[in-house]
Order: C-alpha cells, then structure tokens, then sequence
C-alpha cells in the first residue's frame, strides 16, 4: 500500500532552505525538496557540475544535509567512497554514531548521468553500492547554456543544434537510460516528473527498501532553457506524462511496471507547443513529418505498455 | 643492515607493505604496469584477512582517485597506486582531493606517458602533478619507499597539513628491484601513526559540512587556495618534527634532501628518485679519480625545500641536474626550481647546468655522469654555459638508433 | 575616458544592453571595451557590466571601480548589498529604471525613465528591457540616434532574435532615447578622478585544522538571501478562496509557501521568486497576481 495517497501526506520537514541561486520556477528544486523530504535527515548529497551547484555557492547553501561536491564525471564514484568509509570506520573501528548509517544520495544533472559520469555510475551500480542516484533530467547542459546533451529529445534545438537550415535541431534520439540501468539489475530503477509529486514520493519511499543501487531519472522542467513560462512548469511535466513522452514507471530487479497508464494519450504537439525549444516544428511552417515521427514512436512505446501491463 | 626483520622486496612490495603495516582502512585500486604487483599484493592480504581494510576495484583512475579521497574525507584512511596514463587519467580529481583536504596516499610508479606509449621510466609523469596540492616524497631505495608511506600518512593527518601525499618510486629500476627492506611490526607503526580522525571527515567533523562549494567571488578562492600553499609549506616543518619521532622508534632518519659526499665537493650532482643510486656510486669513482664532486638527492618535491637546497650548495664552484623527466620546450623540470633555490644566495654556485637522460629506461653510463661533472667543471673555468639541457644520449644509443630506423623503414644517418 | 557601469539581473539582457553602448561608441568613432561579469547564478541573481569609452586606446580592463555614469536595470537593486551599484559613485550621471520618481540623494544628476513599463507596452515583455537601457546609456553620452539604432539592431541580430521583435525592441530603443536628456559628459567633475584603488597589503597566515578548508557549516543559510527582489510579478493569495488543499505548498520550488495555522497556504515574500507555479497549479484559482512595485 502506499505510503502517500495525496498531497496532504506530504511531510512538513524541509531539508532545502529558501534563497537559492537556481532560476525562478526551476522543476530541479521541486524534485530536491521532495527527495530529501523522503531521505530524510541522515543523507548526504553527493553533487557535480551541474544546475543544482548553484544551490551551494560558498558562503550560502541550500542543502540542509550535509553535502560534497565531485567533479563533473566522479559523482556515484566519490559516492563509493563515502559509503565504503563509512561502512569500515563502523565495522573495522568501531566508530558508531549517525554518520556512519548516512543514506548517501547522488545528485546530478544529465550531463552527469548520460555523458561524462556515464561510466563511474554504471560502475558503481555493477558493484552494487548501495546509494541512491538521482538524475534531475533537464535534457541538455542546462548550467553552460543548453547545449546538446545524451538526454536531449529528437528534434529539440539547444545551443549546440540549432535547427538553421534543413536541420531539425537534434537529429539523434534520446537514450533510454532507464533501459540501461535496468539492464545492470539494479534492485531498483524508476522515472519520475515533477508533476506527479505523490508517485515521486512512494518511490522514494519504496527504494529505502532495497540494498544496493536505486536509480531515479526525473523530468526537470527547464523554463530557461526549454524556452517555456516559469509558471508552466508543472502543466508542461503533466503533458509530458499524459502524452506518454514520460512514462512513469519503476522497474524492481529488473520487473517493469508503469505506475500511471494514460488510457488515451494526448497528442505530442499539446506538449512541444508549451516550449521555444521545439518552435521551429510549427514555425515558420509546420514540420508534420518530424512531429509524427515523434507522435508514432510514442504510441509505439504505448501499445507494447499496452498489451503487456493491460492485455489491450 | 641486519637481516633481523629484513625481507628481500620489490618496491612494489615495499609498497604494498608499507600501506599495510599503515593499517590503511581502504584500497582504491585499478591495473596498470608497472604498478599492478602492489594492489594485487594487497588485495591477497586483504581476502586472507591478514589486512582489515576494503579493498575496492574501480572501473578506472579517475573514479579509483574520487573514491579513495571520498573515504579519505568519511574518514577512513586511504591508500591507492597508480602510474602514468593512470595519473593523467585522474588529474582533475587529484585537485578535488587536495581541495577536499583529504590526506591519503598514493603510490606512483613512475613511467613515461604516451604517445608513443612506454612502460619504462620517466618522471614526467609524477612532476607534471606537482601544482595539484599533493605533498610529494620521492623514493630511492626499496626502504625508504615503505619509510615514506608511513611518515606520508602522519604528514598528510597532521592538522597543520591535511594533504594528501604522493610517495613516487621509478618503474621496473624500483618496483621490480628487490632488495632488502626492514618492515615494522603494525604495533610499532601504531606507536609513531596514531588514528586517523581528520577535524573537517565526515565521521568526525563537529558540526556536518557542505564540503568544497563552489566559490564565485576572488577573495575566498584565493584564501582557501592560499591556505593549502600555507599548509602544504608548513608540511616541512612537520616533516622534521615527525622524522625525529621516526628515529625514535625505527632507527633511520630522513629529511627533505640527502647529502652524499657532498660537504667537502667543489661540485655538485642534484638528483632525485632510483637514478641517484648510480650516481652514487659513480661519484665514489670519480672521486678516486680526482674528481672533488658531491651529490645532492631532493627526497620531498612537494613542498620544495628550498632552503635545504641553498645550505648544501653554498659555496659549490658548479652544479649538475640531472633530471629523468622532459618539459616540452622547457627542459628539465627541476632545473628552474633549484635555480629559485639559489638565485638570492651570496656564495651562490658560478655554473648550474642542466642535464637529461634515463628516459624510457635507457641506461644512465658511468660515462654521462663523469661528462656531466666534466662540462660543470669547465664551465667552471669559462667554457660553455648554457641555461638550455643537454640531453645525454651515447655514440652507442645513436649506433642502435640507426640499426631501429632502418628496421622501421625509415632513412636516417645518424648525428 | 568615459567609465560606463550597467547593473541589472540576470535574465534582463544587461550584458546585451552594455554591448549596444560599446558598440554604438564603436560606430561614433569611439574606442571601446566591453565586460560583464556574473557568477554562474540564474535568472534574478545581480549582473554587472562594464564598459570603457575613450578618443585614445585603451590601456586597462577589468572592473569599473569609479563610474562616471551608472546604469541600473531594476530600482531593486539600489540598495541591494551584493549589487552595490552606487560604489564608488560620485558626481557623474546615475540612470534607474523605474516608473516612480525617487528622491535620491547621490551626489551627481538623476534620470529616470520607465523601461519596463515601455517593454511591456510594445513587446510584451516585462524583462527585455536590453534595448531601452543600450539606448539610454547612449543618450547621456550623446551619441546620434542612428548609432544607437544601428548597434541595437546588430546585438540582437547576434543573440539571434527574429526581425520582428528587433523591429519592435527598436521601437522602444527610440522612445527610451527620446525619454531621457543628454549630457556632457567632459564636465563631469567624476572624470578627472583616477579608476584605480589605493589598498594595503595583509599578511595571510595560516588557520589550521578545519577552519581553512573551503566548506560551509551554517547548512541551510542561503535563507538569508531576499531572492523575493527577483519578482517582477507578485503572488496573492485570495483568503476567501484557499481551501488549504496543499497543492501550491507542494510545487513551490522555493520553499516560500507554508501552510499556516489557520490551514491555509501563506507565501514568504522575503524569497518567493515569483515564477508564479502556485497561481498556476492552485484548483481553486486562490491565487492571483499583480505587477510589483519596488520600494525605493
Ligand atoms: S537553467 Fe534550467 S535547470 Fe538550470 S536552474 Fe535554470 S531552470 Fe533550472
Ligand atoms: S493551492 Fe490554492 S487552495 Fe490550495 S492551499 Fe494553495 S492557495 Fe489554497
Ligand atoms: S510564485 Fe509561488 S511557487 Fe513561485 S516561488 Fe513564489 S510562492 Fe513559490
């Protein structure tokens, strides 16, 4: 049974503070919030370059757990290290006090978890540390300027494909890293969005339960560099679920399970018209093809979702 | 010295035992040559039970170096080893740990980096990390590569310091030597190496910190920056302090340079690192044969002990470097360091020429140390003087150069 | 030598503003030398740019410590201590972006325009004011209009704005140009003080243990930081309306909603950044919003 059935259930402890740097309406503050409302007091947050640095700017931070800060690919493995430390001074000296049980949670851009720190986290996941990792998926390298990124969708301009010419802004698809994590048989791999912030907090809730790696992609809604409306945040994270461009699922040793099913989807376009950096799909002519492209490979993903989880 | 307690060790050996009898908590390894023998030395001990401390195997150094220094700053004592290709592999992060003011050790078997590739010594490697903040004892002997470790660890702990330290020996001349090495019983390390409980470790810190955030304004990057010069040169004082305790308790005694017929020499050799072991004895030769020639062997890189420097070689008519490294376009890398040494001296030496050779391997001669004093001397007396390195290289290393080229395909007549 | 120092927040276009100056000073035969400085904070957080203008070359760089002439962006920023336009600001020429008409006591002339106001009317945009403020620097220093125009039209080209909304950012530029006087700048008492500080030298010793390690023990204390200046558009909620259902408390991305005793949902204006999710999200339609006005 889940441990949240609604927003009322949400706890009341804070463990992000007010006055941050990052940008108003950013979705990586919401998921923050609730991770660590989850995790807890005793956690410690491993962090990278990234948009998320920004909550720590010496002399002021956010974080109200203790944190350390890695360099850009070394997140999940300064993250080994910790734990590993952690682990012998209790069992080799003894050392016994709260620090030594911190959960330890790494937390990254998609930069970090795609690209550079692709490597050290699929790493840290074979050896099957036991941390989480936690990729706030803003789609593009949100903290230099937007530029393309491993995680960026089909067809999305960024500062690095910009869609002159016949380009279609990103001409390579976005990799499927819940996949790939799932292929390591981690105990514990899930997507969430900003939208859906009871989901988010069950899985959470429910990755305490397992030892070893759990695994969290998020949809960070990016209003500086998608080009959306800061206010709009949360309605374009629920398009993207309903859509079915977001599938919100988990997958427990490997399992997969959709944890909301859209019974219809909305069509894709509902959701590229909220942001500039799909703009050139619609203008200054409309770009059926690849919009349909895009619409099928949704609806692809679905009937498989379908007939699998709902026998349709 | 004694066979009591003495074993016939590599170097890597020497390593492996010197961060063993440490009572390291945690082993950050990766394969590389010619270092590998030391981590898989250490891992037996630690399957066997015969060594309490994780042994973790990274997926490289770069992840190996974050994971070592992240137990470092929990609060877990750290070792880890590594070479070339590896250290470069892990460059930004030897910056992370030195900014974390994580103390650990990392042993670096030295060896040139590629391209082209070698596995044979060459110090680039090791003296192209001199600006990361990490501390750096260099080796000469089997012994003092397990000595170093240990007086390493209570360095980089000191809470003056809080650096971590690079203990460097040269590939295969070191790590394949063996030759034997006095080992301390874990009991009478623990008497001169207390436990490490860092003031700033995550275990241990009084109130918990946001470690290393970023800073955005000039003022506090330069403090905290200045601060690890500051600690990293308080790091020679410690040093003396410790190597007395050392004394105490172990019978041998270091410091930041070694003399070697040196105080009554008009000239001088500078050295560092396994290399020294042969000027040595070609200096006793040299001496027989009139020669009135010294040597002088750098032991800590980092924090340079400049003023040790200036002592020995007051008054010396010349100085040879010999350096087993190469700066692209600058030449060797010490050179310009033992000149800062000397240059605000009275009785600075008249000459100090600079010298390269040994890399890859290649033999250092009784020839090219006796030219090298040869060319200081009569620089001495008004011959040539040149701020540029002359490269040691032998009618013999040309004679197989040619028979290589013409293997290779390739045309070329020599010098 | 005329020092230009233009201050304004992130996501305003104030680096964009700086470079339309420099290079209509550029065009009107001036040299020139542009720089903005900010950290790597977002939309919000205080911008400054600087930009030297001069009949001779240029032989310094870097930041402008006595401005002749001080550019704000955003009133909210006077007497914001990060900011600190008005350092070393004294006897020259002090321009704010504002619709009120402050009294100030600076030393030095005071002009005030709008800019905002003027952005909204024509582009529909309270933050692209980059335009407006490039021409009014360019105004105070005399230069021509078709400098001005021309240099606003090549910036936006360069960060890639379609031709109609330059169109419409000209239109502004103009009104904006038009808006305020000139000046001479040669009699600014400022410009004959020198640009560079007198300082003295301590010795850094070192703090040993942990007190020298770069960390931060206050965790949490970015709450000391009123990023509520940031709002351009301000969140109320409507105490009749709010049925305490939480769901604004739970997307606020700033921590600045809490749900009070009363079980309704109260917004802490001291660091609400305005992006306005609450009003958005809130079933109830509770929230509203209306434009801020910035106390001077
Ligand atoms: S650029 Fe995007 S991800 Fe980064 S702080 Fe701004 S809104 Fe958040
Ligand atoms: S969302 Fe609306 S009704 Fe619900 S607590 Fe917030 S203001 Fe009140
Ligand atoms: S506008 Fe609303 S959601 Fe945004 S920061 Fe302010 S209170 Fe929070």
């Amino acid at each position: 049974m889940s441990r949240y059935r609604g927003v009322k259930d949400i706890p009341e402890e804070e463990y992000v503070a007010p006055g941050s740097a990052l940008c108003a309406g950013c979705g990586a503050e919401i998921i923050a919030r609730h991770m660590l409302k989850v995790l807890g007091r005793d956690t410690i947050m491993v962090n990278v370059p990234g948009c998320y640095a920004i909550s720590t700017l010496f002399p002021y931070t956010a974080v109200k757990v203790p944190y350390v800060f890695a360099v850009f690919g070394s997140g999940a493995a300064v993250a080994q290290g910790i734990r590993d430390g952690l682990d012998i001074l209790r069992e080799k000296r003894g050392v016994n006090n709260d620090r030594v049980n911190y959960k330890v949670v790494v937390y990254v851009g998609d930069g970090a978890a795609y690209d550079i720190g692709f490597q050290s986290t699929s790493a840290a996941i074979h050896r099957n540390l036991d941390f989480y990792f936690v990729c706030y998926d803003n789609e593009a390298y949100g903290n230099t300027g937007f530029q393309l990124s491993g995680a960026t969708p089909y067809a999305s301009m960024t500062s690095t494909s910009p869609p002159l010419g016949d380009s279609v802004g990103n001409e390579y698809g976005k990799k499927d890293i819940f996949e790939i994590w799932r292929a390591h048989r981690a105990p514990y791999v899930a997507t969430i969005s900003v939208s859906h912030v009871t989901d988010m907090l069950n899985k959470f809730e429910k990755a305490k339960e397992f030892r070893g790696p759990k695994l969290f992609v998020a949809l960070s809604i990016c209003p500086t560099g998608w080009g959306a409306s800061q206010e709009d945040t949360v309605r374009i994270a629920r398009l993207a679920v309903e859509t079915g461009m977001w599938p919100l699922k988990e997958a427990v040793y490997g399992e997969v399970k959709h944890t909301f099913i859209p019974r219809r989807l909305k069509p894709v376009e509902e959701y590229l018209k909220t942001q500039r950096r799909f703009r050139h799909l619609f203008k200054p002519v409309r770009r059926d093809e690849e919009i349909s492209r895009i619409q099928r490979e949704v609806e692809e993903y679905w009937r498989r979702v379908w007939e699998k989880e709902l026998n349709r | 010295m004694s066979s009591n307690g003495g074993m016939m060790l590599t170097g890597n050996a020497a390593a492996a035992w010197g961060a063993r009898v440490s009572d390291v908590d945690y082993i950050a390894a990766y394969p590389i040559t010619p270092q590998t023998e030391i981590v898989e030395l250490l891992s037996k001990w630690v399957s066997s039970g015969e060594l309490k401390a994780r042994f973790v195997e990274y997926e490289s150094e770069h992840s190996m170096l974050a994971g070592a220094g992240g137990a470092a700053l929990a609060g877990a004592r750290a070792f880890t080893a590594t070479s070339s290709q590896g250290l470069a592999f892990a460059f930004e992060n030897l910056y992370a740990v030195s900014g974390w003011r994580a103390p650990m050790v990392m042993v670096n078997v030295s060896r040139g980096l590629g391209m082209p590739m070698t596995l044979q010594v060459d110090n680039t490697d090791v003296l192209s990390v001199k600006d990361t903040g990490w501390l750096q004892l260099h080796a000469e002997t089997c012994q003092e590569i397990l000595d170093f470790i240990i007086l390493a660890y209570r360095l980089g702990e000191d809470r003056r310091v809080l650096l971590p330290v690079i203990v460097n020996m040269d590939g295969f001349f070191l790590s394949f030597t063996r030759e034997p090495v006095y080992v301390p019983s874990v009991e009478e390390v623990r008497e001169f190496l207390p436990p490490y409980e860092p003031p700033h470790g995550i275990a241990f810190s009084e109130r918990e910190l946001a470690y290393a955030p970023t800073i955005i304004l000039g003022h506090s990057y330069t403090y905290f920056r200045y601060q690890m010069h500051l600690a990293a040169l308080k790091a020679k004082e410690v040093f003396y302090e410790i190597s007395r305790d050392f004394e105490k308790i172990f019978g041998r005694s270091y410091s930041p340079v070694e003399k070697f017929m040196l105080d009554d020499a008009e000239y001088a050799i500078v050295s560092m690192n396994s290399f020294t072991s042969i000027i040595k004895g070609a200096v006793k030769r040299l001496r027989e044969e009139g020669l009135s020639v010294g040597v002088l062997k750098i032991n800590m890189f980092r924090p340079f002990p400049v003023e040790e420097i200036a002592e020995a070689l007051r008054g010396k008519k010349g100085v040879a470097v010999f350096e087993l490294n190469l700066s692209t376009g600058g030449g060797g890398i010490i050179y310009p360091e033992l000149l800062k040494a000397l240059y605000h001296l009275d009785e600075r030496p008249k000459v100090v020429l600079d010298f390269v050779g040994g890399l890859g391997g290649k033999e250092l001669t009784y020839g090219e140390i006796r030219y090298m004093v040869r060319r200081v001397i009569d620089a001495y007396r008004g011959g040539e003087v040149s701020p540029h390195a002359t490269l040691l290289f032998t009618e013999e290393d040309t004679r197989r150069m040619i028979a290589d080229m013409e293997l290779a395909g390739k045309s070329w007549g020599g010098f | 030598m005329y020092r230009f120092r233009f201050h304004g927040r992130g996501g305003q276009g104030i680096k964009t503003a700086s470079r339309i100056f420099s290079t209509a000073a550029f065009l009107e035969g001036f040299y020139a030398q542009d720089f903005p400085m900010y950290g790597p904070e977002r939309r919000g957080a205080p911008v400054a740019a600087y930009v030297r203008v001069s009949h001779e070359p240029i032989v310094i760089r870097g930041y402008i410590n006595k401005p002749d002439v001080v550019v704000v962006g955003d009133e909210t920023l006077l007497y914001d201590p990060v900011a600190d336009p008005l350092r070393g600001f004294g006897g020259g020429v002090l321009f704010v972006n504002t619709p009120l008409n402050p009294n100030l006591s600076v030393d030095g002339e005071v002009v005030t325009l709008d800019l905002t106001g003027l952005a909204l009317e024509h582009i529909g945009r309270s933050g692209a004011i980059s335009a407006g403020v490039g021409a009014v620097a360019c105004k105070i220093a005399g230069f021509s209009e078709s400098s001005m125009v021309d240099a606003v039209v090549r910036e936006l080209e360069e960060i890639g704005l379609p031709d109609e909304l330059i169109e419409k950012n000209v239109v502004v530029a103009k009104e904006s140009y038009r808006g305020v006087p000139s000046f001479d700048l040669d009699s600014l008492p400022s410009l004959s003080e020198s640009d560079f500080l007198e300082t003295d030298i301590v010795h850094v010793r070192l703090d040993e243990g942990e007190v020298g390690i770069a960390t931060i023990a206050n965790l949490g204390n970015s709450a000391v930081r009123k990023t509520g200046n940031w709002r351009i558009l301000k969140p109320i909620v409507d105490y009749s309306k709010c049925t305490g259902c939480k769901i604004c408390f739970a997307y606020c991305p700033d921590v600045s909603i809490h749900m009070g005793e009363d079980g309704k949902a109260h917004i802490d204006y001291d660091h609400c950044k305005g992006c306005l999710i609450c009003s958005s999200v809130c079933p109830f339609k509770a929230i509203t919003m209306v434009r801020e006005v910035k106390v001077m």
